[in-house]
């Protein structure tokens, strides 16, 4: 018996592994001379033009929107203080989380944010709170879009697993992250990193810009104005996601995201380095789907990914505050990247188990039952309500 | 099989013998037992004899050679690993002093990434082998792990219950995303022919034989977290996992489940390279 047993376990291959077998195909094996040379496409010919224009206009849209917000912000002026009665940090950040809802994205509120403060309406904690809050209602989208799935007969837990993390891991970064954004404003420690390069970015686009947004100011109120920035904003987001390369395949190359499980630090890197490209969390994380196999990622691998994309998700706002060319607008933006990264840097190095235990074991919860689900939704409705009232 | 048993630790001497004596039975002979100090003291010397003979009397029937080493306890037990090419390697918990552990991992996972032979780690709570819990990710030589650990189970007397544990950490990606995969149970997974469930199968048809009871399982959570639950609430004998294979720059990338899991659990691990 032993010596049966030694043979055995000294025999270090399997005789059926998990790696494809060397298959010869006869009906294949054909002269290549047989056949034609394929020929192999040159670079250029991958080249999308038409995805190239589609980025030049929403970029020229993008400008073209914060510069009408940024002339029609003083309308919103009496809405904002008369109306809603903003006049504190929880006002702002009840009004941007509900303006996001609103507006079913949160990176235009985010520019509003800084129009409004470009215009003396709110000031620097105000208009920190109102991006941050732009930011709790963007993730909610997510959830959206799973629970009209859930409306449709599909699984609960299948459909709002992305959003319920994406809104949780935000939630929980974002709120800590005002705190210490609040601090840093007051203290005012970085109110050196300012960047006045938008003055080139703008110059570029005055000439073709500005009189067509002053034409639009002196014909137009000052509400409608702005109104028509927000709109024209979403669209340029939209038109930009369209220039993104579409994932097609089933499966693509980089289906070996979902197949092995990264250190954490890693996928918060891919998650920022994703958003950075497509500018959006919510592109971002739709993304995974087809760069992931069969759909779907791991436990272990997404609440990194959403951190790390919760952070370069700030890159447009940025490019907002250079075109604003307000340098305290650069700089609250600036404090917001830096506060988020310090949050989650620091959840990533010293309690990362323990806070994807918390955040899973909160997932799990909500999607439980559907009373779960009801009072989680009801109270991500009330709360930036109640926010925007006291 | 060749068998080392490695003492790291005169105070574990015992319970490494015991748990070792189910295996060596039969083992092929002699057993060779090792024992590593890191310091030459008289009474440490006279420590080390009375586990020889300790040895002997527990494994009564086996011929036992003995080797007294002085030195690094990781060092001497690979360089005593590599030099008998044996088959398997049984050995004690190294100590770890809990900021080594972070820094630098458990001193037993740098011997188990340096040995080429499957190793069984013994520590916590320790028995007859009648319950295995089999982890099988599916990645890389799956189907080795699992004929391992039917070779094991062959030279342990009795029938042993093989539960072959497949963990599904995936979740959907956003969505909308087909998840009739997610939602099968582990009949529906081998029905299916999802890859889970062929992983499984595989298994299942290496552990089909006599003295053997195997039982696939599929569970859905965080990989590390559902194996340790598994394993201290289904009350296994032993753990079994792959070694972590990621090589060159792949080690910065991905996470080391076997070192994670062999710092938590609280009963012996059985590491297959």
């Amino acid at each position: 018996m032993n010596e049966s047993i030694e043979a055995d376990l000294k025999q270090t291959e399997p005789r059926i592994s998990h790696e494809p077998e060397e298959v010869t195909d006869i009906s294949l094996a054909i002269n290549e001379a047989s056949f034609p040379e394929q020929r192999r496409a040159r670079w250029w010919e991958h080249v999308r033009i038409d995805k190239i224009v589609m980025f030049g206009v929403s970029l020229y849209l993008f400008v073209m929107a914060i510069t009408l917000m940024k002339a029609g912000a003083s309308g919103i002026a009496p809405l904002l203080s008369d109306l809603f009665e903003v006049s504190s940090g929880a006002n702002s950040l009840g009004f941007g989380w509900l303006f996001a809802y609103l507006i079913m994205s949160g990176s235009p509120v985010a520019a509003a944010a800084l129009t409004f403060f470009d215009a003396g309406i709110l000031d620097e904690i105000s208009t920190f709170a109102m991006i941050t809050g732009s930011r709790l209602g963007a993730s909610f989208i997510v959830i959206l879009i799973g629970f009209i799935y859930i409306v449709r007969g599909r699984d609960r837990e299948t459909s709002l697993s992305m959003g319920t993390l994406a809104f949780t891991v935000t939630a929980s970064t974002y709120l800590p992250g005002l705190f210490l954004g609040i601090f840093f404003l007051k203290s005012g420690f970085l109110d050196s990193f300012q960047l006045s390069s938008g003055v080139l970015l703008t110059s570029v686009f005055d000439v073709m810009i500005e009189p067509i947004a002053d034409l639009v100011a002196g014909v137009f109120p000052p509400w409608l104005v702005f109104i028509s920035g927000i709109v024209i904003i979403s669209f340029s987001f939209n038109l930009f996601d369209r220039c993104l390369p579409q994932m097609t395949l089933k499966e693509s190359h980089l289906g070996w995201v979902s197949r092995l499980v990264y250190r954490p630090v890693i996928m918060f890197a891919l998650g920022a380095f994703v958003t950075l490209i497509s500018m959006s969390v919510s592109i971002s994380l739709s993304l995974l789907v087809p760069l992931s196999y069969r759909g779907f990622i791991r436990r272990e691998n997404v609440i990194p990914y959403i951190m790390g994309a919760n952070i370069t998700t700030f890159v447009d706002t940025l490019l907002a505050s250079m075109l604003l060319e307000n340098q305290t607008a650069f700089t609250i933006v600036l404090v917001e990247m830096l506060c988020i990264s310090i949050i989650s840097l620091i959840i990533l190095i010293l309690f990362y188990s323990n806070y994807r235990k918390i955040t899973l074991n909160f997932f799990n919860w909500v999607t439980d039952s559907t009373r779960n689900l009801v009072i989680f939704l009801i109270t991500i409705l009330i709360i930036p309500l109640v926010l925007l009232l006291v | 099989m060749k068998l080392l048993i490695a003492i790291p630790s005169l105070t574990q001497a015992e319970k490494i013998i015991r748990f070792a004596e189910q295996i060596a039975a039969h083992a092929e002979k002699p057993i060779h037992l090792l024992l590593v100090m890191d310091d030459k003291q008289n009474y440490l010397i006279s420590l080390a004899e009375e586990v020889i003979k300790l040895a002997r009397e527990i494994m009564v029937n086996q011929e036992i050679i003995t080797r007294l080493k002085i030195g690094e306890t990781e060092k001497e037990i690979i360089q005593a690993a590599k030099e008998g090419d044996f088959d398997l390697l049984i050995l004690g918990e190294l100590p770890t002093r809990y900021l080594s552990k972070m820094v630098h991992g458990v001193r037993t996972n740098k011997v188990a990434k340096a040995v080429i032979c499957p190793l069984i780690v013994v520590k916590g709570k320790t028995r007859l082998i009648r319950r295995i819990l089999l982890c099988d990710s599916g990645a890389g030589k799956s189907s080795l792990l699992s004929r391992y650990t039917a070779q094991l189970a062959k030279t342990l007397d009795g029938e042993e219950e093989i539960i072959v544990l497949h963990v599904m950490s995936q979740i959907c990606a956003g969505p909308g995303v087909p998840d009739r995969d997610l939602l099968a149970s582990v009949d529906e997974l081998i029905e299916f022919h999802a890859p889970e469930g062929e992983i499984l199968s595989q298994d299942m048809r290496f552990l089909a034989q006599p003295g053997i009871r195997p039982v696939p399982l599929v569970r859905h959570g965080l990989v590390v977290d559902e194996i340790l639950d598994e394993a201290r609430k289904g009350d296994y004998d032993l753990i079994v996992i792959g070694a972590h294979q990621a090589k060159d720059w792949h080690r910065f990338l991905l996470e080391d489940f076997t070192r994670q899991i062999l710092i938590h659990a609280d009963r012996p691990v059985m590491i297959v390279p």
